[in-house]
């Protein structure tokens, strides 16, 4: 096969969101008793913060209402597949997926699905849900990866708690990839098993923070060396314009890209690559946290926002999951693909997020903690939150269960 | 042995830290004793295996808690 008869598939189009509220790094550092000198590690300003209104199914709505709002019906009725990732089930059986395909009015020739592989399981979806829709078996079907999550953490997370984020992306697979053309067949996965983070139950993370880091590198490694040995002439330093990785934090990313200069002889140059090619991808994570399987898609966005593309230009991006599992792929990102992410907004609604103090986070904290488990009924008051909302009745918000069914309602 | 693998733990806490003096990467201190955030410790420790020319799988270690327990570790790969 010539490179010119390769499949062509990729992101259509891709949305964040990233809740309504936040606080800021050295308010939530000083609120804990917290180091300020530490905010220079983490590499972050502030993060998202979700309400007791919002869980995995509105975060999951919110953000791919405006993806779906901007096709036609009958590109609409072409999603024939609604995967949802998350480390957020609020099931065991029954999938966030399903509540989402009902809000979002998607065709009921649909196959649903939930994945679950911690900050890895959208990539995976996408980089499935991309070789399907090239198997030619449904010629224009589209696919529609939705990573979404809530934050559990307080202070027994210590300094992850500032680093994580709440929200979700909302990924459209197709066969007219304006966001981001895959580099088909030009990927490298590495896995092993390990406990470096986890969600064993509804209400705790654990975060073992030195052997996760640590995973995160080695995998770095490990998947670019797989990248290598299936794409000829592949070369960390000289096939990218610019870098996306998976962002926990901006400091491990700075770390990561450090090491796998070093890896290729090419520390000198090290700190003006980071600041060329990555800097633009982490402005949007520093204001929000890590969104879990959606931050790589964040990333992205920060990347088309930020930098400023003026003709096609091959990227790498790199997908970490804890437990573990990872992925380095490439696509083609041009100057289409910003102006399809300038026209979701996404920068001007992070900036719209309402500013907490600590007092006021903590409180809702106290509530919000406790969104994965598994009540048979709960009533939200809606009303207490209205400032939050944005105008325009656009907005889907959670108001409680009964019999475990979960409500929702357009505000 | 121990001496050579204590010598690369101390070279990358000093690539890492530069502020660290040589003689203050000792047996028995922590990484986190000397300054070292949860960067600079996955740094030093990726630095210390590329300098050896060896490679520790993750879940080993979970029985690390101070550099002298770090350098049997690396002395059982190396």
């Amino acid at each position: 096969m010539t490179a010119a008869a390769l499949p062509r598939f990729g992101i259509e189009a891709l949305n964040v969101y990233a809740g309504l509220a936040r606080i800021t790094v050295p308010e939530l550092l000083r609120g804990r008793g917290l180091d300020p000198g530490r905010q220079a590690n983490l590499m972050m300003t502030s993060r998202s913060v979700g309400l007791p209104v919002e869980d995995p199914v509105t975060n999951a709505v919110n953000a791919a209402r405006p993806v779906i709002a901007a096709l036609t019906p009958g590109q609409r009725d072409s999603i024939e597949l609604l995967v949802t990732s998350t480390e957020s089930g609020l099931d065991l059986s029954k999938s966030v997926a399903s509540y989402v395909h009902d809000y979002l009015g998607l065709s009921r020739n649909c196959r649903l699905l939930e994945v679950k592989q911690a900050c890895y399981a959208a990539t995976g979806a996408v980089q499935l849900a991309a070789g399907y829709l090239a198997s030619g078996a449904s010629p224009g079907a589209r696919a529609l990866i939705i990573a979404t999550d809530v934050a559990l953490t307080d202070e027994r997370a210590e300094y992850a708690e500032p680093a994580t984020g709440h929200g979700a992306a909302a990924i459209l697979v197709g066969g007219q990839p304006t966001v981001l053309a895959l580099d088909f067949g030009a990927f490298g996965a590495y896995s092993y098993e390990t406990l470096d983070s986890a969600r064993p139950t509804p209400e705790f993370d654990i975060a073992d923070v030195d052997r996760s880091l640590f995973a995160y590198l080695d995998c770095l490694s490990g998947s670019f060396a797989d990248y290598q040995s299936r794409v000829d002439g592949a070369d960390f330093v000289r096939s990218f314009g610019y870098l996306v990785m998976h962002t926990p934090f901006a400091g491990l990313v700075k770390a990561a890209h450090r090491k796998l200069m070093r890896e290729q002889g090419a520390t000198a140059a090290a700190d003006a690559d980071f600041q060329r090619r990555l800097l633009p991808a982490l402005a949007y994570p520093a204001l929000v946290g890590n969104l879990c399987s959606g931050s790589v898609y964040l990333a992205l966005a920060s990347l088309l926002d930020q930098a400023e593309i003026e003709a096609p230009v091959r990227i790498g991006l790199y997908a970490y999951g804890s437990g573990c599992s990872s992925e380095f792929f490439s696509g083609i990102v041009g100057p289409g693909s910003a102006a399809a992410i300038r026209a979701m907004g996404i920068g001007a609604r992070l900036a719209a997020r309402r500013e907490l103090s600590f007092a006021e986070y903590r409180s809702l904290l106290d509530v919000t903690r406790h969104c994965l488990v598994p009540e048979p009924d709960r009533v939200i008051d809606v009303t207490g939150y209205h400032e939050f909302l944005p105008d325009g009745g656009q907005h889907l918000v959670y108001t409680g269960s009964k019999q475990y069914h979960r409500r929702y309602e357009w505000r | 042995m121990t001496d050579n693998i204590l010598a690369a733990i101390a070279r990358s806490v000093r690539t890492v830290l530069p502020e660290i003096g040589p003689d203050q990467v000792r047996q028995d201190r922590s990484l986190s004793d000397l300054g070292c955030n949860s960067v600079d410790r996955a740094e030093v420790v990726s630095l210390t295996m590329e300098d050896l020319g060896i490679d520790v799988p993750v879940n080993a270690f979970s029985g690390v808690t101070d550099i002298g327990t770090l350098a049997d570790l690396l002395r059982a790969y190396a």
